[in-house]
């Protein structure tokens, strides 16, 4: 027997060869898919970690009200605790602490209003804070730091003494003294934020004030560590944070954090007990690995659903070369047959044959696949995603490949041992006829499959699974099968046709490409080989494009810079110097709508740019005409607001009288404006009325500031039935225009009555009566714009918005910004508003939120952000203003995301190998056909057909075969992308793609793709047919006698 | 006298060279005369086949000239040769060499076909000549349906579809059994009287020599006895 397969190998070895090399295409690809899913996933979540933005894996444990015989204690227990949970991996650790709030005497009393002040410690100070005068405080000493802005309004200088009086509250412990070593500047996006005060250096009436009366706050005192926690001072709050070392983590270690930092509150809890009143552990990490865990499952889902059709494309192409191999050893199968050879012997030949092709697929396909994954890996985007990997043979990848390939060689042996069908036997056609069950089966399973993909949930969590696995195999298969029932039918009435026109070549061919069932046979490996590489093509386009879209909507602009403070005077110059594109000022934060505050991660949230700019500032798929200048045409206010141009360095002076003999002030705001339309305040100090003129100084650092509100706040004894008539005049650099506007900034209280606006030459006036009945001091605020209250403004909402308040173009709302109520008309719903993907969100004109809420008495600015459409430039890193974000960078984070590159990786593998099996196939084909029907191109020869009469009609039956059969592949790819792509699409969370991802068609990579298909296929029949008439004479036209 | 529709005059044909080399045929002459049936007849590898091939063009001699109704066929080109076969003459043989997709009825079109017939004139013709061949119920049949017998009958059919002047047969009843054999000869000859061709007929068979209107016997690439 081995006698036997080894000779019919000898004689039979480029079919043998072809054989090998399809099982080997099959089990490369599995080979290199396991090694991306085993070793490139892990590695993915360790370098995920690795990179991950140091603020997303900081550790840190928030501890409220200790006492201050515990603070030692408890900042020590705290950060073992810490330490241990993000144990095996070593970690840095800060503690950060606040003492309670005490009395500060030097402060003295400000209308009734008692001052205080408190000490903190922050151990690495000189990282967040820059020296201004004075030298850093030493350790052990009860030396202190002040900001600039505590220093300037108490007047501290280095080397003052500070005397902090005893707390406030129960317990209070003994003062303390400090000198004051250092004045500093706060560091933007250094974590003043955490500071009781925000690193504002004062507060009139801080939050946090445990007292119950109001409390002006001064602070904070910077100390060492040590003498904050020495036990004479009880802590408001301590923030101990660790950043574990996750240079080098492995995936082990990274699941042992995750469950560590799991339960790393309840031991804080356990640990601190009693001793304090607060305490929470908050990390983003363990979300952060527990979703790189689902990014990668879901990644490795659709590696395998790309690696599946891989694979059902080689068992199709191993088929074919079965039948092949089989029609080919007819003769042998009859003669052994008829020398009785059992079916056992048949199956025995047909193994050992099948095996040694197996064992030697094997040998061939682990180095190759190794190779294949090195070479992957040392491309973009997984050598772009720190996935670059060694050659490398696991035992996994060894037993995957040896499985498949026995699979695989199993197919070819049951194959093997089935008689061949005769070309002419019409019972071929019957035989495809009771196969349209199984056909329909694959059908009804795709159309689940689909089906089940549909009913996905939109929310992330959704992990891999075998629908979502199977699906697009099934759906390709289905389709092809489908598509080649539609082939006879059209092949039949071509050869109708021809059957009627009077020559023979085009009669000869479609009579072969119709009534040949050979022919048909490697019809599905063409169908479903062009279907793959269409489908990995256009699913890997639409996969980019959808990732760019969901940056594009993410980010929201080209640009943008999320400010950690309140914008100051100026910052645009800046921000337009360094980047170089057009500037917007952005309001982006959480809104209150009517009573609805939406849900803990899902508040609705409002966006205000500067609409004139909308073409160059916004981004993300709009689907209304004219883009999204077209959507925000209505909000663009009127006309500008131009107010009153100061010079830069202009001093303003305030004057004012109040009728009766209570002394009253105003506290002068005053509202600029500079060229981006960035508004600012500049507060004055307060202002008594008693009509000497106050310089209000230092509010016109730049020039192209122009003066557009001014609001006075007044001050004076309230709780009482007392009524004044004040009259302030503002003396501008020049005159103001006469459409100013006055009012109450509320109205509603009463407390201000005949509010009046003149403007008289340079001088501008705002007078009114007063009443102190109220003792809201927010009730006497005193508005003047120059502008008009903009009434309800235009704004347009997302359709999450407009479903989850019931609301529609037309509807009138109100909405609440920093409590200050703002009424709007829905002028438009869009799918998504820029940088707020899938939320319930309104997008408005920053202008008129700015009027909206400056003729409500809150002339703050609302600008948390700057966006930028077109820079030239990104790095803003020497601005320290914040955050910045660009979408290409979003986009390519999303792409090339560690989590997520195997994916078009393994597409671009998939649509080599579906190139490569598919042209393997149509020659193996060919060459067989051609073979099998040698003595009938003889025949032909014979009857008096010349060489290129039979060129054409053999030419012409495959062309009528195989080009039909690459466009039913490229139609089953597009629909199937059509349907599935969208589906399998994810963010990069897992949730549902946002915007939903829409197929996209890469019409010129397609067309090359297609016609290198149909230029292969014709130059690989074109060979085999001209060799194979070309030998007709020589090998076959001696008819023996 | 009348003028021989097939001229043999000086044909020799080697394969291979040196001391390797076959002679296939050895300075072969001999005349066959329009409407006559001639019977080659010889041992298997005596050079019937390689003369029938050299006579209808397939093959070319290493010397000597082969005439066809006044056709000089050793000097033609590839394509003279190809146009040769489709007017001139007729090839039968003895695997019937019938197209397995095409059903009888296009087989026997297929030199109509080739001559570009009228597809109505093809469809009478076909029709006509399958109905000769006894075989007008089974014209939709393809050669896998059809018995050895029916298949050479078509195959008879296709070779006078064209009408040609020389039909060559080379082993027509050598797959069949006697008695089709005998039923394919008696068709052979029944067409060249009824149909005027003239044919050339390799056979072993006595009962062929019998019908045939001259023998001519090959040994070793000669010619031994007309």
């Amino acid at each position: 027997m081995l006698t036997l397969v080894a000779r019919r190998a000898r004689a039979h070895w480029p079919l043998l060869a072809a054989l090998l090399t399809i099982l080997v295409v099959g089990a490369t690809l599995l080979g290199t898919s396991t090694l991306l899913v085993t070793r490139t996933s892990e590695r993915a979540v360790e370098v995920s970690a690795a990179r991950a933005d140091p603020d997303d894996v900081t550790v840190t444990a928030y501890i409220g009200a200790v006492a201050a015989r515990n603070a030692g204690s408890v900042a020590t227990d705290s950060r073992d605790v810490l330490v241990t949970a993000v144990a095996p991996f070593t970690a840095t650790t800060t503690t950060r602490a606040s003492g309670a709030l005490r009395t500060l005497p030097m402060a003295g009393e400000s209308d009734g209003v008692q001052g205080g002040g408190y000490l903190s410690a922050i151990e690495d100070l000189p990282a967040r804070a820059a020296l201004v005068s004075g030298r850093w405080p030493r350790a052990g000493t009860t030396e202190a730091a002040v900001l600039q802005s505590t220093a300037r309004l108490l007047g501290l200088k280095a080397g003052a003494r500070v005397q902090l009086g005893p707390e406030l509250g129960r317990d209070a412990n003994a003062p303390v003294e400090v000198t004051v070593v250092a004045v500093v500047r706060p560091l933007p996006d250094t974590g003043w934020d955490r500071d009781p005060l925000g690193g504002a250096g004062f507060d009139p009436d801080p939050p946090e004030s445990t007292s119950a009366r109001q409390i002006h706050a001064y602070g904070p005192f910077l100390v060492d560590l040590d003498t904050l926690l020495s036990g004479r001072n009880a802590l408001s709050r301590i923030e101990v944070t660790a950043r574990p070392d996750l240079s080098a983590p492995t995936e082990r270690g990274l699941d042992e954090l995750t469950a560590s930092l799991l339960g790393a509150n309840r031991k804080l809890e356990g640990t601190l007990g009693e001793r304090v009143e607060i305490q929470r552990v908050s990390s983003p990490l363990p979300q952060l690995l527990l979703d790189a865990r689902d990014q990668q499952q879901l990644t490795s889902g659709a590696v395998l659903a790309l690696a599946l059709i891989g694979l059902v494309l080689t068992a199709i192409a191993l088929t074919l070369a079965g039948r092949l191999t089989t029609g080919v050893r007819t003769n042998e199968f009859n003669l052994l047959a008829a020398l009785g050879t059992s079916r056992g012997q048949f199956t025995a030949v047909a193994a050992t044959e099948a095996g040694a092709i197996a064992a030697l697929a094997v040998v061939l396909s682990v180095p190759l696949s190794s190779l294949l994954f090195a070479g992957l890996t040392r491309l973009p985007p997984l050598s772009g995603a720190g996935l670059g990997a060694p050659v490398t043979v696991t035992g996994t990848q060894v037993l995957v490949v040896a499985a498949g390939a026995v699979a695989l060689a199993a197919l070819h042996v049951l194959l093997s041992t089935r008689p061949a069908a005769d070309p002419g036997d019409r019972r071929r056609h019957r035989e495809l006829l009771a196969r349209s069950g199984l056909d329909l089966l694959l059908v009804a399973l795709a159309a689940v499959g689909w089906w089940q993909l549909r009913a996905q949930p939109a929310g992330a969590g959704s992990r891999a699974d075998a629908v979502r696995i199977l699906a697009p195999a099934l759906i390709l298969v289905a389709g092809s099968a489908l598509l080649l029932r539609a082939l006879p039918p059209l092949l039949r009435a071509a050869e109708r046709l021809a059957t009627r026109s009077r020559g023979f070549t085009f009669s000869l061919a479609t009579a072969g490409a119709a009534r040949r069932p050979q022919a048909l046979a490697a019809g599905l490996l063409i169908c479903l080989g062009a279907a793959a590489a269409t489908f990995g093509t256009a699913f890997g386009s639409t996969w980019h494009t959808s990732q760019r879209e969901q940056a594009d909507l993410s980010v929201g602009t080209d640009l943008a810079v999320s400010l950690t403070t309140a914008p100051v005077t100026g910052q645009s110059a800046r921000v337009a110097a360094a980047t170089g594109g057009t500037i917007s000022p952005v309001a982006k934060q959480n809104i209150v709508v009517g009573q609805w505050l939406g849900g803990p991660d899902t508040a609705p949230q409002l966006v205000a740019v500067d609409t004139r700019r909308a073409d160059a500032l916004l981004r993300g798929r709009v689907e209304a005409d004219g883009g999204w200048a077209g959507v925000t045409r209505t909000l663009v206010p009127a006309a500008p607001v131009t107010g009153v141009a100061l010079p830069e360095g202009a001093s303003l002076a305030v004057t004012g009288t109040a009728t009766g003999d209570r002394p009253i002030a105003v506290t002068p705001h005053l509202m600029l404006q500079d060229d981006t339309g960035l508004r600012t305040t500049c507060d004055g100090d307060p202002v008594a009325l008693n009509g000497r003129p106050h310089a209000v100084t230092g509010c016109v650092p730049i020039s192209g500031l122009r003066l557009v509100g001014v609001t006075l706040s007044v001050l004076g004894e309230s709780g009482i039935q007392h009524l004044s008539a004040i009259d302030a005049t503002v003396t501008l650099p020049e005159p103001p225009a006469a459409d100013w506007t006055v009012r109450s900034a509320a109205p509603e209280s009463n407390q201000l009555s005949d509010p009046k606006v003149r403007a008289d030459g340079t001088r501008l006036g705002l007078s009114a009566v007063v009443s102190f009945a109220d003792t809201t001091p927010s009730s006497r605020v005193l508005v003047a714009t120059a502008f008009a209250d903009p009434g309800p403004i235009p704004v347009v909402v997302s359709r999450q918005f407009a479903t989850e308040v019931g609301a529609e173009r037309g509807s009138e709302i109100t909405f609440a910004v920093d409590q200050t109520p703002v009424d709007a008309t829905i002028a438009a719903v869009v799918a998504e508003v820029p940088s707020v993907p899938g939320g319930a969100a309104l997008l408005a004109d920053v202008d008129s939120l700015s009027r909206a809420l400056a003729v409500r008495g809150n002339v703050d600015s609302p600008v948390t952000a700057w966006w930028v459409g077109h820079p030239v430039r990104t790095d803003l890193g020497d601005l320290r203003l914040g955050t910045v974000t660009t979408r290409t960078g979003e986009a390519e984070r999303l792409t090339g995301s560690p989590l997520r590159a195997s994916f078009p990786a393994v597409l671009r593998v998939l649509v080599v190998a579906a190139v490569v099996l598919l042209l393997g196939g149509v020659l193996l084909q060919v060459t067989c056909d051609m073979q099998l029907r040698a003595v009938e191109v003889a025949r032909l020869r014979g009857l008096g057909v010349s060489r290129r009469g039979i060129r054409a009609a053999l030419l012409g039956e495959q062309g009528a075969v195989v080009l039909p059969l690459l466009a039913a592949g490229a139609g089953v790819g597009a629909l199937t992308t059509w349907l599935v792509a969208p589906l399998l699409i994810r963010s990069d969370t897992g949730a549902a793609a946002v915007p939903a991802a829409i197929a996209h068609w890469p019409w010129a990579g397609e067309l090359l793709l297609l016609a290198v298909l149909a230029g292969a296929c014709a130059l690989a029949a074109g060979a085999a047919v001209v060799i194979q008439v070309s030998r007709a004479d020589a090998a076959h036209l001696r008819v023996a006698s | 006298m009348t003028e021989p529709l097939l001229s043999v005059r000086g044909v020799n044909r080697t394969f291979g060279s040196g001391p390797a080399a076959v002679h296939a045929l050895r300075d072969i002459s001999f005349d066959v005369e329009p409407g006559t049936m001639v019977a080659l007849v010889g041992r298997s590898g005596s050079g019937k086949t390689t003369l029938l091939n050299v006579i209808g063009g397939l093959d070319r001699p290493d010397a000597g000239t082969v005439v066809v109704d006044g056709l000089d066929v050793t000097g033609l080109d590839e394509d003279g040769r190809s146009q040769l076969r489709r007017d001139k003459v007729s090839y039968v043989f003895q695997t019937f060499g019938l197209i397995p997709v095409l059903s009888a009825a296009e087989n026997v079109g297929v030199p109509l076909r080739l001559a570009r017939a009228d597809p109505a004139e093809r469809e009478r013709r076909v029709n006509l000549l399958l109905d000769l061949v006894g075989l007008a119920g089974h014209a939709q049949q393809r050669p896998g349906e059809l018995s050895g017998g029916q298949q050479q009958r078509v195959a008879i059919a296709r070779a006078l579809a064209a009408s040609p002047r020389l039909l060559i047969a080379d082993e027509p009843t050598g797959q069949l059994d006697a008695e089709t054999g005998l039923a394919v000869m008696g068709l052979l000859r029944g067409v060249v009287e009824s149909e005027g061709v003239t044919a050339v007929v390799a056979t072993h068979d006595p009962v062929m020599m019998a019908l045939a209107d001259r023998v001519v016997r090959i040994s070793d690439g000669r010619v031994d006895a007309c």
